[in-house]
């Protein structure tokens, strides 16, 4: 005890500089996600203290049908859409990396629709292009097909939210142009010579010395997904429709939690997320020897 | 290495941006007066209070309030409002975080919720004592306030469902104006008409009502019968046989083409009122709650908004109850006087009824709502006396359970799979029943 006692006196400055940082972990960290879990073995209303009622709540989410679609929708979201916005970032920074002038005006203006995220202004947007009588609709009518409402159509709709994730691929983008900027020129140099194309050269050097790159950002972009909440909520105005098409995990976890009043319930699904991001990411984690380069 | 090293603080930037953002704001507006008690005219008193609304809404509230506040300058009053949903989820987490608002604005279908958790203050006594007032409203409006036979919200409001229907656009479809009494079976040839008069492919004669929710349409519908959504003692009130007729008679409708299909339906579901079919001329009739009526007027340039009654059955009961918008003092209140106060200002002084005319109905109080005609605008008028027509015609309405959130999302989930064609009315009716049972049972 005495030397705990030492050990403060001689660094109680060091934990007052922490201190911001060190309240906010345990005030807005710890103890909240210590309450889930306990939460998420009772019953409880908000109203009413929590009741324990043991792994119900876990029998019941693995009973619920509503849960099994959230859970197919989300990860339709993350397998179709994380993969595919990484392409098409990497498309735009291989692009952007050519050398051209304005370089930095076409990266601000290619990472605006990432500050968008979950406004309404997106909501009104998509509406407006993916809508009965929106854009889409009306440049299709030119040649005479009738197309049907994109974002009210249970089998479209989760592809309109598909498609505004990729479309908000400015975040990526940003940190492969970085990578692309350290592959050494000398490489390329030497491939040349040697008589390798452009093509040849992009999967054959670009590609593996980004690669620690490519991990991380895939290992950052399908836990977002996996999160992903704003833009099913703004775009189906909440309800995860039409007919449940839309309705993410994160969606169905909040609806259960304040629009059912069932913290217990939605505690247990969070946790449930938690587990299945983790087995997911160490997966990503367990392959990445395989097809991650470092030059060490 | 050095990648290495480059990607780990990505990592750990990237969390540490995950977490602030997690966190969000939290603003804290604990009210924090001195006195504890209350009461004395001298001290310094602050209450909030809380109400759901459009900006129109706003202006109206603070300008009551701002009389109040003037006529009771030792009481100050913190104002918060959001729009509909987000008033809801607001609400039940202050609740839970106790640091509701002293006066909240109530509904029907939540109050049981709140009440039977305890949330709410009892108010008898207070009426009882003349703090809140109520000897001018009628017994009904009274009793709509009442969960298990204690009063626990005071009715702001008063206001009846009904059909709405523009003449200019009647006229020019050369159709004839429904009568406000009117059957189910004039309700079908009325749509027939329309859907003949209308060569579009994207009008219609009406909007969608037979899932969505509970209220109004279905309830009505089962009050005919003779039944009800619910008992009084929290159970369903009826059988899987009278859902399947309902869903058959809307179906019936969508498969003729009087009705949009689901896509169209699902489209408008959620867009705000300037925005919906009725405003944008997609359907010729719509259902609404009279004390809108105005609102809609607003947005038309031509013809007159009218309204009529729900359909009836011929030898069916009457259906009509009294929905309303209403206050409430949370159970947690440290100034429940001054709260009641308030209150009774807001339902009973002459000041407060001269600004709030018929925002969410005409005032419960029945010289309220003839001392608000004088001011009122045509459409309001007719607003007002289609509710006192009507009124007569209610009779109590039991509210709704606990859980019953979970029956709504049921009803709008299993009807929705019938409109997009996925289920047969019959198998959809037994997914409901079987939900429906197991929430309340």
């Amino acid at each position: 005890m005495a030397s705990l006692k030492k050990m403060w006196r001689n660094n109680w400055v060091g934990y007052l500089f922490l201190a911001p940082w060190l309240i906010g972990f345990f005030f807005l960290g710890i103890i909240p996600i210590g309450s889930s879990l306990y939460l998420s073995f009772t019953s409880y209303d908000m109203f009413t203290p929590a009741e324990w009622t043991g792994l119900t709540n876990y029998a019941e989410i693995f009973a619920d049908k509503k849960w099994w679609n959230s859970v197919k929708v989300t990860l339709v979201y993350v397998f179709i859409g994380a993969p595919l916005q990484l392409t098409f970032a990497l498309a735009v920074a291989v692009l952007l990396n050519r050398g051209i002038k304005g370089l930095r005006v076409y990266r601000a203006i290619y990472y605006v629709p990432s500050l968008f995220g979950g406004s309404v202004a997106v909501a009104i947007l998509w509406r407006q292009i993916f809508g009965g009588d929106g854009l889409i609709n009306q440049f299709l009518s030119v040649f005479g097909i009738k197309g049907t409402n994109w974002i009210s159509s249970p089998d479209t709709a989760i592809f309109t939210l598909i498609i505004l994730t990729v479309w908000q691929f400015g975040a990526p983008m940003v940190i492969f142009l970085a990578g692309l900027k350290q592959v050494p020129n000398d490489l390329y140099e030497a491939a040349t010579i040697d008589g390798a194309g452009k093509i040849k050269q992009f999967f054959k050097i670009t590609l593996p010395l980004i690669s620690p790159i490519i991990f991380f950002n895939l290992v950052m972009q399908i836990i977002n997904a996996f999160q992903a909440f704003t833009p099913a909520y703004i775009v189906s105005g909440g309800s995860g429709g039409p007919l449940d098409s839309t309705l993410f995990y994160t969606l169905y976890l909040y609806q259960k939690g304040f629009t059912q009043f069932q913290m217990g319930y939605a505690s247990a699904l969070a946790w449930i997320l938690l587990i299945a991001i983790a087995f997911v990411t160490a997966l990503i984690f367990l392959s990445s020897k395989k097809w991650v380069y470092y030059q060490e | 290495m050095k990648m290495k090293a480059l990607l780990f603080g990505l990592f750990l930037l990237t969390l540490a941006f995950g977490l602030t953002a997690c966190s969000g704001g939290s603003e804290n507006t604990s009210s924090d007066t001195k006195d504890e008690k209350g009461s004395n005219s001298s001290e310094k008193v602050e209450i909030r209070f809380s109400w759901w609304g459009d900006t129109g809404r706003n202006e109206v509230y603070n300008a009551i309030i701002d009389k109040f506040e003037e006529k009771h300058p030792n009481i100050t009053v913190k104002r918060e409002f959001g729009g509909w949903g987000d008033y809801w989820d607001k609400l039940a987490t202050q609740i839970a975080g106790g640091n509701a608002p002293d006066v909240v604005s109530m509904h029907q279908s939540y109050v049981s919720d709140y009440a039977r958790r305890g949330a709410l203050l009892q108010l008898d006594d207070a009426v009882k004592n003349g703090e809140i007032d109520l000897s001018d409203f009628p017994e009904s409006a009274v009793d709509a306030g009442k969960v298990d036979d204690k009063i626990v919200m005071i009715a702001k409001g008063i206001t009846m469902p009904g059909w709405a229907y523009n003449t200019a656009l009647f006229d020019e479809l050369g159709v004839e104006y429904p009568e406000m009494d009117w059957t189910w079976d004039d309700f079908a040839a009325k749509l027939a008409e329309l859907d003949a008069a209308i060569d579009s492919d994207d009008q219609f004669a009406s909007p969608d009502n037979g899932g969505g929710q509970l209220e109004p349409s279905f309830r009505h519908y089962l009050r005919q019968l003779g039944k009800d959504t619910f008992t009084e003692d929290g159970k369903l009130g009826f059988e899987k046989e009278d859902l399947v007729s309902w869903w058959t008679m809307w179906d019936d409708f969508r498969k003729k083409g009087y009705i949009p299909d689901a896509e169209t339906g699902a489209e408008y579901a959620n867009v705000p009122l300037e925005q919906n079919m009725f405003v944008t001329g997609k359907v010729a009739l719509t259902q609404i709650p009279a004390n809108q009526l105005s609102l809609y007027q607003e947005q038309f340039d031509s013809g007159e908004l009218r309204m009529v009654r729900m359909p009836v059955m011929p030898d069916g009961e009457n259906s009509e109850y009294i929905g309303a918008a209403f206050l409430s003092i949370t159970e947690k209140s440290k100034h429940p006087k001054e709260a009641a106060m308030f209150i009774d200002y807001f339902v009973n002084a002459k000041e407060a009824w001269e600004l709030f005319k018929v925002n969410q109905g005409p005032p419960a109080s029945t010289d309220g709502s003839e001392f608000v005609k004088q001011f009122l605008e045509p459409a309001d008028q007719r607003a007002v006396s289609f509710i006192q027509e009507t009124l007569p015609y209610a009779h109590p309405a039991p509210v709704p359970p606990q859980g019953v959130g979970e029956i709504e999302q049921a009803f709008a989930d299993n009807y929705d799979a019938i409109a997009f064609g996925q289920v047969s009315v019959e198998e959809a009716a037994e997914a409901f029943m079987e939900t429906a049972k197991s929430i309340v049972e």
